[in-house]
C-alpha cells in the first residue's frame, strides 16, 4: 500500500516516492541534467533504487514525472516554486556531462562507487 | 505541489501491479491528466476494461469502472452508453484484447461510430499469458508460440479502424506523454467513436528474447519504428513500409453518432413521431 507525497517536502525541485519506486531506470534515462541515478540498495527487488543526488541542476522540466510509470517521482510547480522563493537551475555544461557519465555507467550513481 | 493524481486513484491498490517501467502506468497517468483537464466529474466517467495487462487499468481508476470479460469491452460499453448517453465511456483494451479476441467487436464499434473513446495498448505481445505471438508481433521476433520466429504478418489497427468507418483515429507512443496526454483529451472531446493506439513497451516478454532487456532499450526501439505524421507524408513508399506513423489520423466531427439516432427510435416507441425511413440518413448505404 503506497502513501503519496506529493506534498513538496521541504522545498525541495524533485522528490521521490521511494514506496513506488520499482527501479526502471526510464527517470534516470530521461533526465537531461544529471538530477537523478540509481544507488544500490539491498531491499530493493532489481537491487537498485532512484535517489535524487543533485537536485541543484534541475532546470525543472517535468520529463521524469511525465514518464514515471509508477507515481514515484514529482517535480515542483514551475510558479508555486517561484513564489517559495527558489528557482530551477539552467542546463549547464557539467551537468550535461555528469549525465552523460551516468549514462555511460549504466543508470548507476557515479558516485556511490562499487557495492 | 506537482500535479496530484491521488482523487482519481484506489490508493489501497497501490503500488500498481504491472512490472518495473511498463508504458501501461505512463498510459493511466496520461489518462488521468487529461480527464483532470477536461474537468469532468468522478461519477460522469465510466472505464471498461478487459482481460490482460490493460485490464488492470480500470482497477486503478476512481471512476465507475467495469472489468469485462475477454476482448467484450467495445460490447459492454455499448451498453453503459446507450443507456446513458450523457456519460463519458472509455474503453481499455490490449492489442491482444482488442484485435484479435475482441476484433469483431472492435470493427463493429467503429462502424456505428458511437459515442466513446477506446484507447488500444499496443505492446506487440501477449504480455499477461508470457510472450505468445499476437496480431501485432513484428515478424521475425521471437515468442513462445513461435520459437522459430514470428512469421504471420502484422496488422496495422488504425488503418482498420478508418476502414471500418470510426470517426477519430489517433496513434500515439508513451514516449511522448505530455503528447499523448493532449491526444487522449482530443479524443474524449470529440463526439462519435475515437480510436487511439498507443505503442508501449513490454521489456519483460517482447524485450527478453529480442534484444531489448530493459525498458530504456524497449522505448528506443518503439522510436526507431514510429515516425511524426507530417514526416511521414513525405515518405517515399520504401522507406514507409517499416515505420508507423504518429499523430492524429483522422478527424471527422460531421459523421453521424449512434446514440443521437438510437435516441430517435426511442421516440418511434413513445409514439412522438412516425417510423425512420431512407430519407433521415445522408449515407444510406
Amino acid at each position: 500500500m503506497g502513501t503519496f507525497t506529493t506534498k513538496n517536502p521541504g522545498n525541495q525541485p524533485v522528490w521521490v516516492n521511494t514506496d513506488n519506486c520499482k527501479a526502471c531506470d526510464v527517470c534516470v534515462s530521461v533526465c537531461p541534467s544529471g538530477v537523478l541515478a540509481m544507488r544500490y540498495e539491498k531491499h530493493s527487488t532489481l537491487g537498485a533504487m532512484i535517489a535524487v543526488e543533485h537536485p541543484e541542476s534541475c532546470i525543472g522540466c517535468n520529463e521524469c514525472e511525465l514518464s514515471c510509470p509508477d507515481f514515484a517521482i514529482f517535480v515542483a510547480d514551475r510558479k508555486e516554486y517561484k513564489e517559495a522563493g527558489y528557482s530551477f537551475a539552467k542546463l549547464t555544461d557539467e551537468a550535461k556531462a555528469r549525465q552523460e557519465a551516468i549514462k555511460a555507467n549504466k543508470y548507476y550513481s557515479i558516485e556511490q562507487g562499487a557495492n | 505541489m506537482a500535479f496530484n493524481y491521488d482523487k482519481y486513484l484506489r490508493l489501497e491498490k497501490m503500488p500498481t501491479l504491472w512490472c518495473w517501467g511498463c508504458g501501461d502506468g505512463v498510459i493511466l497517468k496520461a489518462f488521468i491528466r487529461a480527464i483532470d483537464k477536461m474537468g469532468v466529474s468522478q461519477d460522469d466517467v465510466c472505464v471498461v476494461s478487459g482481460i490482460g495487462c490493460s485490464g488492470r487499468f480500470s482497477s486503478y481508476v476512481d471512476f465507475n469502472t467495469i472489468h469485462t470479460t475477454h476482448g467484450r469491452t467495445v460490447a459492454y460499453a455499448t451498453g453503459v452508453k446507450l443507456a446513458n448517453p450523457d456519460k463519458l465511456v472509455i474503453c481499455v483494451a490490449g492489442d491482444g484484447d482488442a484485435l484479435a479476441i475482441g476484433g469483431n467487436h472492435t470493427i463493429h464499434g467503429c462502424r456505428r461510430n458511437i459515442d466513446m473513446t477506446m484507447i488500444v495498448i499496443n505492446n506487440f505481445i501477449y504480455g499477461l499469458t508470457n510472450s505468445q505471438t499476437s496480431p501485432t508481433t513484428p515478424r521475425g521476433m521471437w515468442t513462445v508460440s513461435q520459437k522459430a520466429g514470428n512469421i504471420d504478418p502484422t496488422f496495422d489497427s488504425c488503418e482498420l479502424a478508418i476502414a471500418a468507418g470510426a470517426s477519430f483515429v489517433a496513434r500515439d507512443s508513451v514516449i511522448d506523454p505530455k503528447k499523448l496526454e493532449k491526444t487522449l483529451l482530443k479524443a474524449m472531446e470529440h463526439k462519435g467513436f475515437s480510436y487511439v493506439e498507443v505503442l508501449s513497451n513490454c521489456h519483460i516478454n517482447l524485450g527478453r528474447k529480442n534484444k531489448m532487456l530493459s525498458a530504456i532499450e524497449n522505448l528506443d526501439w518503439i522510436d526507431s519504428i514510429s515516425i511524426a505524421k507530417k514526416k511521414y507524408d513525405t515518405l517515399s513508399e520504401e522507406e514507409q513500409m517499416n515505420l508507423l506513423p504518429l499523430g492524429i489520423l483522422k478527424q471527422d466531427s460531421e459523421a453521424e453518432e449512434y446514440c443521437e439516432m438510437y435516441a430517435e427510435i426511442q421516440k418511434v416507441h413513445q409514439g412522438e413521431r412516425k417510423k425512420i425511413t431512407q430519407d433521415d440518413f445522408a449515407k444510406k448505404i
